[in-house]
């Protein structure tokens, strides 16, 4: 029998796949463009979110028992097909790099400095590898143990800064204009390029193909809302130009946090709660890495290529984080523009193929009628 | 089965090296505070206040470990901070561990040149906590991070109770590193930290009569910065002016001449305060309109003073609204004419309201001096304490 997949779980997972990187370090790279206004830029790159994922929505109904690998073949052939595979293999490898940047610079730079880079990328690669071989349904379960993390990292940040929190950093709004703001969200944009990808290959499984657009729209709006209670804090709390200087912004948040004056240093904690975010986000980043290349090799199971694929993305994001410098020089430039294109550039391409070839979509639909 | 087995062994083998870069607490030099000063030829002197656990312990660090020092103190020199605090591996037997500093102490000659570095240097490490307290104080910072002081064991967490809970005194500013390093990234704001020194305050248990027989930390008024050069003190009375502009002021107490006999005193302690700025522009300039609003309480009255007096109610209320108005008007004097450093973030409000006029007026720091600061202060008195007729004899 086919796997499946809840709705819930399929919020679940588009919330955990866009919250870790989201916090981390998207944050620090809007804070260096439009300053206090990240806040901004985080409801606007949500609205394009929403817009993206209605989007998605609207392609994979069109054929609903199909992903985005096998509509690119249905509608303009076996090559163009394949080149889609490649092409989100791509995404794939490259959203890696950025997911193991987060990870790597909050344990490595905050935690264990003295841990070598190979044990903290290997890590996630064992975990992730592991977690893929039992499939999408250990993963989309973890996902909603996921977003209580979430919702506990949120609420112990807020309880630990709420204090120090000054409203007035907040102003003025559109400091630097309605267009750069605008401009500066398509580093959140990336993040969400992440979320609705994965809904590109995973929206097939989901039960009740009826309920998919209210969820996907749910699961961003939640998204949307548990992070940009972050950039309000950062803001508020560190100030813009402190938010700007670091790396990973959200944990100079994390280690200035105190609830009263005896509980503070928590870190730890909050750390954990977040470790099942970004693990959600490697493990389906794996797993939609090794069905591109399934789908690319016209595999019938994609756990064949577990290994290599995850050897691949491991690698490179060993090369990708060794470097900080490089590392967010390629998040804040070549990344936006690859993750941007091939995210933004397929769906429409798919959307405008739909409309051309609708009569292989009627045929397609007669031949494997979906379970509406 | 076996094969199976193995693979799980060797992965949890592998995993289970999360003791990479563990170290024992007791391997550990704890630091509670550390102090900064100019040392020989150009270098830098760091002083740390490491706590000694054996002698720590308890409601009163009673000597457990033989020594009776609750902190071990030792300093070292180098070219950069980061030099000093590896020379001090060279005779400290722990390693030395910064998560736990409550303070950071800099000394004035040193901050007069200049604490870019200090401020790179601790906002840069992992280990410190972005809640440390920042100070300067004219004394030897190694002094003050060697001093017993207050009723803890720890002196680091004296000076940290120091701050948290003596919010009343209003005579220094509560000032943390992440106040410093927001001010000092700040395009418009300067940093303003608390100063301390050193005093002979503490009297001898043992021997009574030596009253101020040994030293104690104490608030000292204020070190005000341009850019990352201090450039001025705030003295311990000026500090109540520049409170409201930079933090939450939850009391204080001002002391007033009697109604009716200038001689005699009264203090009026202030319940509840609240503090506006409202920024505008005047013939293309910032201007700003301050009101402060106090709400206090008569605490001790050394005449006979009651509140249903109206008369004289509205007479200390005034008289506090004048005093209050002056000091607020010393401080905005010195920010402007004295030290031309906005610490009281007033360009930052302006910024807040008019973003695009201030980027037209140009450099903030040329424009600050001549802004145009007024002041207004209104007081009420609604509050005697417990008593409701005036304390007079009865003969």
């Amino acid at each position: 029998m086919k796997v499946q997949i809840t709705n819930g779980m399929f919020m679940a997972l588009l919330i955990n796949m866009v919250y870790a990187k989201a916090i981390g370090l998207t944050q620090g790279s809007m804070a260096r463009e439009v300053g206090n206004d990240i806040w901004i830029s985080t409801i606007f790159s949500t609205f394009q979110g929403i817009l993206m994922i209605y989007l998605l929505v609207l392609i994979i109904r069109r054929l609903p028992n199909h992903d985005v690998f096998q509509h690119s073949e249905i509608l303009a052939g076996k090559i163009f097909g394949k080149m889609v595979c490649l092409l989100v293999f791509i995404f794939f490898l490259g959203a890696f790099g950025t997911i193991m940047a987060t990870f790597v610079y909050h344990i490595k730079d905050f935690f264990l400095p003295d841990a070598p880079i190979l044990l903290v990328v290997v890590v996630p690669f064992i975990l992730g590898v592991y977690a893929i071989h039992y499939g999408i349904e250990v993963i989309a379960r973890m996902a909603l143990v996921g977003v209580f993390s979430i919702l506990s990292l949120n609420l112990l940040i807020l309880l630990g800064s709420l204090s120090e929190l000054d409203i007035r950093e907040l102003l003025p709004v559109f400091e630097f204009g309605v267009g750069r703001t605008i401009w500066a969200s398509r580093h959140h944009n990336t993040d969400w390029a992440m979320a609705f990808m994965m809904a590109a290959i995973i929206l097939p499984i989901v039960k009740q193909q009826e309920k998919w657009g209210r969820a996907g729209v749910a699961g961003i709006v939640y998204g949307g809302l548990f992070i940009v209670l972050w950039p309000i804090l950062e803001v508020g709390v560190l100030s813009a130009e402190v938010t700007a200087q670091y790396i990973v912004s959200c944990m100079q948040m994390a280690r200035s946090a105190e609830i009263g004056y005896f509980i503070h240093r928590y870190e730890m904690i909050m750390i954990a709660f977040f470790a099942i975010s970004i693990l959600t986000q490697v493990m389906m980043t794996f797993l939609c890495a090794s069905i591109s290349i399934q789908r690319l090799f016209s595999l019938k199971d994609y756990r064949p290529v577990i290994i290599p694929v995850c050897l691949v993305l491991t690698g490179y994001s060993y090369w990708f984080v060794f470097d900080h410098q490089r590392a967010i020089k390629i998040i804040e430039t070549y990344w936006v523009a690859l993750s941007m294109g091939i995210a933004i550039g397929l769906l429409l391409l798919l959307y405008i193929l739909g409309f051309i070839f609708k009569k292989k979509v009627k045929a397609n639909n007669k031949k494997h009628p979906s379970f509406r | 089965m076996y094969p199976k087995f193995l693979l799980l062994a060797c992965i949890f083998s592998f995993m289970m090296t999360g003791c990479v870069g563990k170290v024992e607490i007791d391997d550990l030099a704890l630091v509670m505070a550390v102090g900064l000063d100019k040392g020989e030829n150009g270098a830098i002197k760091v002083t740390t206040q490491i706590v000694r656990p054996a002698d720590a312990r308890g409601q009163t660090g009673a000597p457990a470990g033989q020594t009776g020092d609750p902190i071990w103190s030792a300093t070292a020199e180098g070219d950069t901070i980061f030099e000093a605090i590896r020379n001090l591996a060279t005779f400290s037997s722990r390693r030395v561990f910064w998560a736990h500093n409550y303070a950071i102490v800099i000394n004035e000659d040193l901050a007069r040149e200049g604490i870019a570095d200090i401020i790179d240097f601790f906002s840069r490490n992992q280990q410190l906590r972005m809640r440390t307290w920042v100070l300067v104080t004219p004394d030897s910072a190694s002094e003050v991070v060697s001093t017993l002081t207050g009723l803890e064991v720890i002196p680091g967490e004296a000076v940290d109770k120091l701050f948290r809970y003596t919010t009343i005194s209003a005579k220094s500013p509560s000032t943390q590193m992440l106040d410093l390093q927001s001010a000092y990234l700040s395009d418009t704001s300067q940093p303003v930290l608390a100063r301390v020194q050193l005093i002979k305050r503490g009297v001898s248990n043992k021997k009574p009569g030596q009253a101020g027989a040994y030293e104690q930390v104490d608030l000292a008024g204020a070190g005000v910065f341009r850019k990352d050069k201090l450039v001025g003190i705030l003295k311990p009375e000026e500090v109540r002016g520049l409170l409201p502009f930079i933090e939450h002021v939850e009391s204080g107490v001002v002391v007033l001449s009697c109604p009716g006999d200038a001689e005699k005193k009264m203090s009026i302690e202030i319940k509840n305060q609240s503090f506006h700025v409202e920024p505008s522009i005047r013939d293309g300039t910032p201007a700003f309109a301050t009101s402060l609003v106090v709400y206090g309480s008569v605490v001790e009255a050394g005449c006979p003073f009651t509140l249903s007096d109206k008369k004289d109610v509205k007479k200390i209320e005034k008289e506090m609204e004048e005093k209050l108005k002056e000091e607020i008007e010393l401080v905005v004097k010195k920010a402007q004419e004295e030290y031309k450093s906005d610490f009281l973030e007033l360009g930052k409000v302006f910024q807040n309201r008019y973003p695009s006029e201030s980027r037209e007026i140009g450099n903030w720091e040329d424009v600050f001096p001549s802004t145009l600061v007024e002041v207004n202060a209104n007081v009420t008195i609604n509050d005697s304490s417990i008593l409701y007729k005036p304390t007079k004899s009865g003969g």
